[in-house]
């Protein structure tokens, strides 16, 4: 239960556009449709051969216990140790590595609870509104042509840093989803992909989209054919986005239950649960906004020149 | 004209002043909305209101009577439940639009989004552009008009009104049909285009109701009515009831309708007993009322106006239609002459109850029957309904014969219809969605009305975490032993979990997100004031009473509530039944059980040694069987079953 946002930034307007503001502005617009916690997808800007890992670590005894076998994993993998840094509840590498990716990351979640992996993407969440997340994280400043956030209201899973969106599809580098609604065929799809060999690293019906997602990739599908068959094969209420490196993209489930309103210019798509996130982009300015029909799915390809 | 600039005054504050212009008669313009939510929520003179943007979700929602223009779009629900009045959109309407409406015109230049006009009663809803999914959706009345495409499921479960749709036809709605367009009805049309200054020269092709799923196809044959204490009496297993409901399945080949709730052994509060061995009656001290306190508020923990009971007891919430208006002005009475509080169930509020009941809560459903503006700001409590112990998920149900066209009229419906109400509210699809609806409710009213929910008993430890996340000044927690009026059988006996369980599971997840001053007021069940007592050491509040209410006010428990022939007059809408039905015999008859309770409360609460019930606790409670042990987690003592007998026997 919860509200949605995602930016990107087309052609020149990509170049030092900041995403973290816009991200924060549009879910902080949204906060009443989730207090619990809030969360962001950012892509950095890659470095070669290096991959971004952040883990969920808690605090005192416990974080410093979670770093160590972490650090101790990283070893294990000879993943090398370029940057670190530990924020909020969170611990966050930069490490040099560039073995089997899925082996890598379901063995790093015995070590502690993986919030992302990719060589670009870096998923920050936590309890609190957007604001308070940013306090924590300085969010604000961060640059880049696309991101995807979420507002959480805790219905069934706990309110834990853990159970927030986005998701990461574990095993699947820089792939990420928010999601508004409910999957009602969860356990019959997740019992599908784990009989494949996939992880779940929560019991949260969204990271099901994730990893549904990532398999379809895996498979040669476009993100585009990705979208349009999850329409088919997901079963319930839901709006949700995915980002990529370089695309995001949404779907909207058949019944048209939950909110999704997207705007476009030259400049940006930016969709949003509600209007109102759109309308802090811009604020005074009536927009031209136009809303997803039920069953319909699209995506946008970052510019690579940018 | 007088100008708010949303962009420095909260929509709260550019409400109230909204208001404060709508009695000065003064018109008003909206500066920088910027797709805010809840603008102009509430208002009721016919002020013109000019958004100088878009407007979010609900703009001009409860409302009777002000002409809105928006220059942009508007979010979910634009004019939601407006009786008189206008509203005209420049740019598109996203889901909902010209929900629940009664009489008013909603005109949008652009597309309107999913389930336009969802249980709309009257008035006109209009669409330049297209129309999306499911548009029509169970309207009850009204017109929906739409000048381009209407979308795919057009007129799904529609029950009456008209669809009008000049562009392409998608895939039709349940039970809705084509018919030929009378020449007089595409002249209204053309006016009503023509008084919003809209260019339109094509024609338009008419969606109706196809009347097969109005009424249900066999009515149950009329047998001599087995009373619900004696249908359930014996369990053995093949009883009368058992046979009975046989014959009468074998004649209409579908579930049987009754009234009443669960009647098959389940655990209960009875089940529960006290650890102290107390003695009430003769020995009780005569000032014992005076020794205890008994005052109770609930509701004000956000700041509302919080009711203020005499007691921790409620009366139940049962709508005039259900129930005979005769029946419900004896409850309305009793209630007043006991200090408690009454509630409008779903069929909407009577003046005669709103004067004769001091505290009133005002109960919506989500088909909106019987909803407005008026009743709602004439309301001491506000209640949104998402489901009943008794048949938890579906709507209510009101057979034919009871749907006089009195009632029709107060619920915006037709005439004659089998009703099924609709289970789940246009516009709460989720936790984050009822958010936005609560604002609205508090926005139409000022913030001085508590608002409540009504759960009946599935996902308990779920749902009651949501309430409090979203903020309700209380719950009215309804279990499975609750009654209604109509609902299948097998729902009564099967669907949902005890009351006892409830406020078990309602108490813990409380306790986990740290929500305890959010008040329970539990019903399902309640016989009086020793299981009031027990339901209140469990962690209810207070309770409220239906059943036993009715029965002290002369039901005979016939089980026929549905069938409308009741011959005590209380659930019936025939007059001639009614008539049998002596309004202040009964309402003494109700006020004296009510004051029982009172004295049981009060001498229970003494014996136990405390001066105020809510400060008996767990500690002073056992139970009598494992399974209630098991639910409840008390220490289970099986020897005081007899202690607890003789208890019910004194008093």
């Amino acid at each position: 239960m919860c509200g949605i946002a995602g930016i990107l930034y087309k052609g020149s307007a990509a170049a030092d556009a900041r995403v973290g503001k816009a991200l924060i502005d549009m879910l902080d617009a949204c906060q009443h449709r989730g207090p619990d916690s809030t969360g962001f997808s950012l892509y950095r800007d890659p470095v070669p051969g290096h991959l971004r890992l952040r883990f969920i670590v808690g605090d005192g005894d416990e974080a410093r216990a979670a770093i160590e076998r972490v650090k101790q994993k990283l070893t294990e993998f000879q993943a090398k140790i370029v940057e670190e840094e530990h924020k909020g509840s969170s611990f966050a590498v930069l490490v040099k590595f560039d073995g089997d990716l899925q082996k890598f990351a379901f063995e790093m979640e015995h070590a502690a609870k993986l919030s992302s992996i990719g060589e670009s993407l870096d998923i920050i969440k936590d309890l609190g509104g957007a604001f308070d997340v940013d306090n924590v994280y300085k969010i604000d400043g961060f640059k880049g042509t696309h991101g995807i956030g979420h507002v959480r209201l805790a219905t069934e899973s706990d309110v834990a840093p853990e159970a927030t969106h986005p998701f990461w599809a574990t095993g699947f580098s820089d792939i990420s989803i928010v999601h508004n609604g409910q999957i009602t065929n969860y356990y019959k799809m997740r019992r599908r992909l784990e009989k494949q060999g996939y992880f779940f690293n929560t019991d949260n019906d969204s990271e099901l989209i994730a990893v549904y997602l990532a398999d379809k990739l895996k498979h040669g599908f476009t993100l585009k054919d990705a979208l349009k068959t999850s329409i088919d094969d997901l079963d319930g209420t839901f709006s949700f986005l995915v980002s990529t490196k370089d695309e995001i993209g949404y779907a909207k489930d058949k019944l048209a239950a939950k909110p999704m309103v997207k705007y476009e210019d030259d400049k940006i798509i930016a969709i949003a649960s509600e209007e109102v996130s759109l309308n802090r982009l811009f604020p005074g300015r009536a927009l031209n906004t136009s809303e997803p029909a039920p069953g319909t799915y699209d995506t946008w390809q970052r510019s690579i020149s940018a | 004209m007088a100008t708010i600039d949303l962009s420095v005054t909260p929509v709260r504050e550019a409400n109230e002043r909204l208001r404060k212009y709508g009695a000065d008669g003064i018109d008003v313009e909206v500066l920088n909305p910027d797709a805010r939510h809840h603008i102009g929520v509430g208002l009721t003179h016919p002020i013109n209101v000019h958004i100088r943007g878009s407007a979010g979700y609900f703009c001009g929602g409860l409302t009777d009577g002000p002409r809105f223009l928006v220059d942009n779009n508007v979010g979910w629900g634009v004019g939601d439940n407006m009786l008189n009045g206008s509203i005209v959109v420049n740019g598109n309407a996203s889901a909902i639009p010209g929900v629940a409406i009664r009489g008013a015109e909603i005109v949008v230049k652009g597309n309107i989004g999913s389930r336009a006009g969802q249980v709309m009663k009257a008035g006109t809803l209009l669409a330049c552009g297209n129309a999306s999914f499911m548009a029509g959706y169970m309207m009850y009345g009204g017109r929906l008009i739409i000048l381009g495409n209407s979308g795919e499921k057009v007129g799904q479960d529609m029950t009456g009104g008209d669809i009008y749709v000049a562009g392409k036809i998608g895939e039709m709605g349940t039970d809705a049909m084509l018919i030929d367009l009378p020449a007089k009805e595409r002249d209204e049309i053309l006016a009503f285009l023509d008084k919003y200054k809209i260019p339109f020269t094509g024609t338009f092709q008419k969606i109706v109701n196809a009347g097969k799923k109005l009424r249900y196809p066999k009515t149950e044959p009329r047998r001599r009515a087995i009373p619900f204490f004696e249908s359930f009496a014996d369990n053995s297993y093949w009883n009368a009831k058992v046979q009975e409901d046989i014959h009468i399945k074998s004649q209409i080949g579908r579930y049987r309708i009754r009234g009443y709730g669960a009647a098959r052994p389940m655990p209960h509060i009875s089940d529960i007993a006290f650890k102290k061995d107390i003695r009430i009656g003769a020995m009780t001290d005569p000032d014992v009322l005076s020794k205890v306190h008994m005052k109770t508020e609930v509701g004000g923990r956000s700041g509302a106006n919080p009711l203020k009971l005499s007691m921790p007891v409620m009366i139940a919430p049962m709508s005039y239609g259900a129930l005979s208006k005769s029946a419900k002005l004896a409850l309305a009475i009793a209630s007043r002459l006991s200090g408690i509080s009454e509630n409008t169930g779903e069929g909407g509020m009577s003046k005669e109850q709103r004067e004769e009941a001091h505290q009133l809560i005002y109960q919506c459903l989500a088909g909106r029957l019987g909803w407005n503006i008026h009743d709602m700001q004439k309301a001491n409590g506000l209640e949104i309904y998402i489901s009943q112990g008794a048949k938890p998920g579906l709507g209510g149900q009101l057979m034919a014969k009871k749907v006089t066209p009195e009632i029709a009229r107060i619920r915006g419906i037709p005439a004659g219809i089998d009703l099924r109400s609709p289970s789940r509210h246009p516009d709460v699809l989720g936790a984050d969605d009822l958010v936005i609806k609560v604002e609205e409710f508090r926005e139409a009213t000022g913030y001085r009305v508590p608002v409540s929910v009504k759960l009946g008993a599935g996902r308990v430890r779920d749902d009651i975490k949501i309430a409090w996340k979203d903020g309700f000044d209380f719950v009215e927690l309804d279990g499975m032993q609750g009654s209604t009026g109509a609902a299948g059988n097998e729902v009564l006996e099967f669907v949902g979990i005890p009351t006892l369980s409830a406020i078990q599971e309602a108490r813990d997840a409380l306790t986990e997100v740290g929500g305890l001053d959010m008040p329970i007021v539990l019903m399902g069940g309640i016989k009086d004031g020793i299981d009031t007592i027990k339901a209140l050491a469990l962690g209810a509040h207070a309770v409220a009473v239906g059943t036993s209410a009715i029965i002290a006010g002369g039901c005979i428990a016939c089980l026929q509530c549905h069938a409308g022939t009741c011959v005590t007059g209380i659930a019936t809408q025939d007059p001639e039944h009614e008539k049998r039905y002596n309004i202040p015999v009964e309402a003494q008859n109700i006020h004296h059980y009510l004051e029982s309770v009172r004295w049981q409360i009060a001498a229970i609460t003494h014996a136990l040694g405390y001066s105020d019930p809510h400060q008996v606790s767990r500690d002073d409670l056992v139970a009598l069987t494992p399974e209630a042990a098991a639910i409840t987690r008390l220490p289970y003592h099986p020897e005081y079953r007899e202690r607890d007998q003789d208890l019910r026997r004194a008093s």
